[in-house]
């Protein structure tokens, strides 16, 4: 059992939780002019990263948001957590290289994130 | 069937007559709680003492959702009536209402008051939706959609452990402190209101499961003594 | 007890050759997948200058971790005729390896739970026997009669409310499969290189023409990739993207019993498929974990699950224990079909994809791939598995008939 901090709700079990895949994967701002294999790209092809990898998870028996986390995926050590919308805190190089793992961002308070505020209203 | 028609028929009319009390009345004799058919059982179930555990259904609570972004100024409209808005995950607020509000998610609010006996929209909901006005955001009424249990007592937690796997810890949930969770995998919002007291509030639907799975949790403090029989 | 009384050391089925210089034909990955494309590169093919590099051990990967089901019930015509010709590879095999790896055909059960379900199944048996797979349908009551510990009161959570039946479907003694095909290979010529893990690929342009190793650079002219959950990071080194994603299954045996279970039963629904191994252990294998994972493990609450649902249909089994729990790295694709042909680099090709369902198909895994490696284009029956579907858009659904939800 995989333990998860929420940014809005703090740490929860896994069960808690569903899956969303690959993060920062955005719609293609004009669908009707990709390519076959570009629109293919776009559906069905995403990272398959051994080691870090950033991943949409939402908080479903709790906040109901969605968030990213940036996870080992040998490991399933949790690396980094932080809001949809905001970009990722570190460069996954640059906390594959850190000495020391890092711990989860320190998570802001809700008001301090208008955006994720008004998500949804 | 003959009772949900002549408890719809009783409500419109009841509507229609706003403030006949004998007719109100009539309605509210019809109505039943999701886990009514436990009560007995929670009675027998329930446990006194120094490990005493006590589990009832508190009937017909009036819920109210509101989604708004509590930042906004419709947000601060509708919490001068609420005592604010709370803010972060657990906070709860309370209004003059006596109403509690309780935090959801960033843009996400359930009220909770007791039942306050009308048939129809109460004072407090409509009291919200004039403040939301044509704002952003939403005040629905959702009286029904959840039931409300409340386990109380020295081993109200340890019954709760068996199957919540959320923090209960008073350093992590101090009273007056509410988280939504699962409780065997059952979605609940999970309100601590006072020191040995914890308010459940499952999905209707889910009322029997819950309260004969809490009853189930309770029964090893019945035992004498600490030992295992 | 002395030395002496120890039983006999028994003979190698296979030398433990260095790598050479340079061959016709790489395979990476020495799983059964591996084994096979080999055995029929060299059989058919007449391609006996090859290797297959195994970056652990022989068929220590998802061969050693699979429940071992063997069924062709697929829904598409595409499917049913590689799968098809899979278990009838899989009928002759024994013989033609000239090793008895105890492939019993005690028939495969998939149940139904809901009204879905049932329409669902019906719809693939009807599929099935346009396409001259042997099933059936069989009501509750034919249901209980195959397994005799199957709970079938209508009281449960899930109730069984029918299943498709394959009788020719059944289990495989695993690692006999990989020793077999391994003893073959040995013995015409392939060499089967252990503890070599492949860093890397040597291309001239779009030309992939060596392949860099933890043993040294080894050249050759094609290179086949049969690496299951690891083919992503070998796609990475050579320089193209393909559409699968890792994720962790777990399976799970108990101590040994007599024999209770007959036959195989599979719930699509609630995630348990069960046999009694020839030994007399329970074979469990449950679902996949949600997240993406190369760890081979998932978590407890998979199992717990399982074991809830498990226990719910087969009451006998509360009194059998949990010996061991493990998790293999399976490769899944968008539409639960697996991808075998060619790639985007010259002369490397692949076959991976085949998610939870790999050792059923590893015989026409084998032949097909191998055809593929050997003539540099694909087989019939894996000419609709080509990566270029998810362009096309010919997509090859089996979700329903994968029997294992991702």
């Amino acid at each position: 059992m995989l333990l998860f901090t929420c940014p809005n709700c703090g740490p929860r079990n896994e069960t808690e939780f569903h899956y969303g895949g690959q993060a920062h994967v955005a719609y293609p701002e004009s669908p009707g002019e990709l390519s076959d294999r570009e629109w293919a790209e776009y559906l069905f092809y995403r990272e398959n990263t051994k080691g870090l990898f950033a991943e949409r998870w939402v908080h479903s028996a709790g906040c109901r948001k969605w968030f990213n986390m940036v996870r080992d995926t040998v490991s399933y050590e949790v690396k980094a957590v932080y809001r949809i919308g905001e970009l990722q805190p570190e460069t996954l190089e640059r906390i594959a290289s850190a000495t020391e793992p890092e711990q989860a961002q320190p998570l802001a308070p809700a008001q301090a994130n208008p955006t994720t505020a008004s998500e949804g209203v | 069937m003959w009772l949900l028609e002549k408890q719809y028929f009783l409500m419109q009319k009841g509507r229609a007559e706003m403030g006949n009390t004998a007719q109100n009345t009539e309605v509210l004799a019809l109505r039943r709680s999701p886990a009514h058919h436990l009560w007995t059982d929670f009675t027998v179930g329930s446990v006194a003492g120094e490990r005493g555990v006590t589990l009832r259904e508190v009937p017909f609570q009036r819920m109210v959702g509101i989604r708004v972004d509590p930042t906004s100024e419709v947000g601060t409209r509708i919490g001068e009536l609420t005592g604010g808005l709370p803010l972060n995950s657990g906070d709860v607020t309370t209004g003059e209402s006596g109403a509690a509000v309780l935090w959801l998610a960033p843009d996400e609010f359930l009220v909770v008051a007791p039942d306050d006996g009308e048939p129809g929209p109460s004072a407090l909901v409509t009291s919200l939706l004039e403040a939301l006005g044509d704002g952003a955001g939403q005040v629905i009424d959702l009286s029904s959609n959840r039931t409300t249990f409340e386990l109380s007592g020295p081993s109200a937690r340890a019954v709760l452990e068996k199957s919540c796997a959320a923090d209960l810890h008073p350093r992590t949930i101090a009273a007056g402190t509410a988280i939504t969770t699962e409780i065997n995998k059952i979605p609940t919002v999970l309100f601590k209101s006072a020191d040995e007291t914890f308010q459940l509030f499952p999905r209707s639907s889910f009322a029997d499961y819950l309260g004969r799975w809490l009853l189930d949790g309770m029964v090893e403090f019945a035992a004498e003594g600490t030992s295992w029989p | 007890m002395s030395a002496d009384h120890l039983p006999e050391h028994p003979e190698f089925l296979w030398r433990n050759p260095d790598p050479k210089k340079s061959y016709d034909a790489v395979i990476v990955g020495g799983g059964g997948h591996g084994l096979a494309t080999a055995y029929f590169l060299a059989k058919n093919h007449g391609m006996r200058n090859i290797a297959i590099l195994e970056k652990g051990w022989l068929a220590g990967g998802n061969m050693a971790r699979n429940t071992t089901i063997i069924r062709s019930n697929y829904l598409w015509d595409e499917s049913a005729a590689i799968y098809e010709h899979s278990l009838k590879l899989w009928e002759i095999l024994p013989e033609e390896l000239d090793y008895d790896f105890l492939f019993s055909q005690r028939g495969v059960m998939n149940l139904a739970h809901t009204l879905g379900d049932v329409r669902e199944s019906m719809r693939r048996v009807g599929a099935n026997q346009l396409n001259g797979v042997d099933a059936e349908w069989l009501d509750p009551k034919q249901v209980k009669e195959l397994c005799p510990i199957l709970n079938i009161n209508d009281n449960i959570r899930y109730p069984v409310m029918g299943a498709t039946y394959q009788p020719r479907a059944g289990i495989a003694k695993h690692d006999h499969v990989a020793w077999a095909f391994a003893r073959k290979c040995d013995e015409m010529g392939v060499d089967i290189i252990q503890n070599c893990e492949v860093t890397g690929f040597i291309k001239d342009g779009n030309k992939v023409t060596g392949v860099k190793t933890t043993r040294g650079n080894i050249n050759t002219e094609k290179v086949g990739l049969c690496a299951a959950g690891h083919t992503s990071v070998l796609a990475e080194m050579a320089g193209f993207r393909i559409p699968i994603q890792s994720h962790p299954l777990q399976a799970l045996v108990s101590e040994l019993h007599e024999p209770v279970h007959p036959t195989v039963v599979m719930s699509n629904h609630v995630h348990v498929y069960v046999s009694q191994a020839h030994k007399g252990e329970l074979v469990m294998g449950a679902g996949v974990d949600s997240y993406n994972g190369y760890g081979q493990r998932g978590s407890f609450h998979v199992i717990e699950e399982q074991m809830a649902a498990a226990v719910e249909l087969f009451p006998i089994f509360a009194r059998a224990h949990v010996l061991r729990t493990w998790g293999g790295i399976v490769d899944t694709t968008m539409d639960a079909s697996p991808i075998v042909g060619t790639t985007p680099v010259e002369n490397m090709f692949v076959n991976c994809g085949w998610g939870t369902g790999g050792f059923k198909g590893t015989p026409a895994a084998g032949l097909t791939f191998a055809h593929t490696i050997a003539t540099g284009s694909p087989h019939t029956l894996n000419k609709p598995f080509g990566m270029d579907r998810f362009e096309t858009g010919h997509l090859i659904d089996e979700h329903g008939a994968a029997a294992v939800a991702h």
